[in-house]
């Protein structure tokens, strides 16, 4: 029970503290307050309880084929949160355009990523509290469990941190391609885990199974579960899963493209003659 | 005349699709199998089901603790509250045994699905 539930709560950490880490790197170059960290765990934590109070209700919707369908719109909303937000930080760059009007473009980029932390712990974390919430009650399994569960928790923290830190001491050209390929796999994770899920409720069609690498990386082996955290890896991907990884990967991309084709600072800098700045 | 015919294909094209489809899905009734979950074991604990098929599990979790259905082989996830149903699609699949298990309560909720040729 203690190890099992180590396994269960970092696996679902790890994933929140990779975007948590990327995000909060991020905000530190564009100058925003880490403030919003704590807004968005806050919230986060909130619709995580409520979504474990409700499972049971949603998990009958659509013909008991709710959960996937929420969670696969959940993670679709995250992809697509991903890609705005990536594309007003290409817009506003400060590396790049440093005249742009910081205050108000911080302001979206801060909703935006308040917004996805948000979603993400929602998602990850209404599965720890079924889970905790069912064990509780006995009185055999609580100890371990939440011991286990706190543990799980304390690693997928300080890897997250480990990240944070890493990415701080990259130099400055480095750090926004590294942070951009970093949260472009964690599109291509939502794309992909959204179209298994849809796959499983049957609002999908099967697609043939692409590669068979569980003899080499075995999804419940250590390095499986780490790089199922951080890059979704699958042993058994099917064709549509892979495509929608390649999307979504290609998604986040193409907004930071777009962001640095659009010329901001001028039309920044007639806002701001027209507001008297 | 050949521009109103261009202008028709699609609506065509979506008719003709949608009868394939209608009888596709008329036709092809997915089988159903029914397991249990009680005192954190699955019942049956092996379940038998025809190669290249696709099939829809109706789980049935008697506990009052919630269980979450999990299977890296079936590439399958899914939390089952306690006293509820749930269904999960899986297959076609090549014969062959694919393990599942409960990721709540490891140690004892363990199963397999067995992919026969029909």
């Amino acid at each position: 029970m203690f190890l099992n539930s180590v396994v269960l709560v970092l696996q679902e950490a790890l994933e929140a503290a990779l975007l948590i880490s990327v995000l909060l790197v991020f905000s530190k170059h564009y100058q925003i307050k880490p403030r919003w960290v704590l807004v968005s765990i806050g919230l986060g934590s909130m619709g995580a309880l409520i979504f474990a109070l409700n499972m049971a209700l949603v998990s009958e919707w659509f013909d008991y084929v709710g959960q996937e369908v929420i969670n696969a719109l959940i993670q679709f909303s995250i992809l697509f949160l991903l890609g705005l937000l990536v594309l007003s930080l290409s817009i506003n760059n400060p590396f790049i355009k440093p005249n742009t009007n910081v205050i108000k473009s911080n302001l979206w980029i801060m909703v935006c990523m308040i917004l996805l932390v948000c979603l993400a712990i929602t998602r990850e974390g209404s599965e720890i509290f079924i889970y905790i919430g069912g064990v509780i009650n006995q009185p055999s399994y609580a100890q371990p469990t939440l011991a286990g569960s706190g543990i799980g928790a304390g690693i997928g923290i300080s890897a997250g941190v480990l990240i944070y830190y890493g990415l701080l001491g990259v130099t400055r050209n480095k750090v926004t391609a590294i942070s951009l390929s970093l949260l472009s796999l964690v599109g291509g994770n939502m794309a992909s885990q959204a179209v298994l899920l849809l796959t499983q409720a049957d609002w999908l069609p099967y697609s043939q199974i692409l590669w068979d690498s569980s003899a080499q990386i075995p999804e419940n082996s250590v390095i499986g579960h780490l790089l199922y955290a951080l890059i979704g890896y699958e042993a058994t991907p099917s064709l549509f899963q892979f495509s929608a990884y390649l999307g979504g990967i290609s998604l986040i991309l193409i907004f930071w493209l777009l962001g640095k084709l659009i010329d901001v600072p001028s039309t920044m800098a007639l806002d701001a003659e027209n507001t008297g700045y | 005349m050949t521009l109103k015919l261009v202008c028709r294909l699609p609506v065509i094209a979506i008719v003709f699709l949608s009868i394939v489809l209608a009888s596709h899905y008329a036709l092809a009734a997915t089988p159903v199998i029914e397991i249990k979950i009680q005192n954190h074991l699955f019942l049956p604990e092996t379940i038998k089901i025809p190669a290249n098929t696709k099939v829809k599990l109706l789980i049935n979790n008697l506990d009052p603790t919630a269980e979450e259905f999990e299977s890296y082989e079936l590439n399958r996830e899914k939390v089952i509250s306690g006293n509820r149903k749930a269904v999960i699609f899986i297959g076609p699949l090549p014969p062959g045994e694919y393990p599942f298990f409960g990721e709540f309560y490891p140690k004892t909720a363990q199963g397999k699905v067995v992919v026969i040729e029909p």
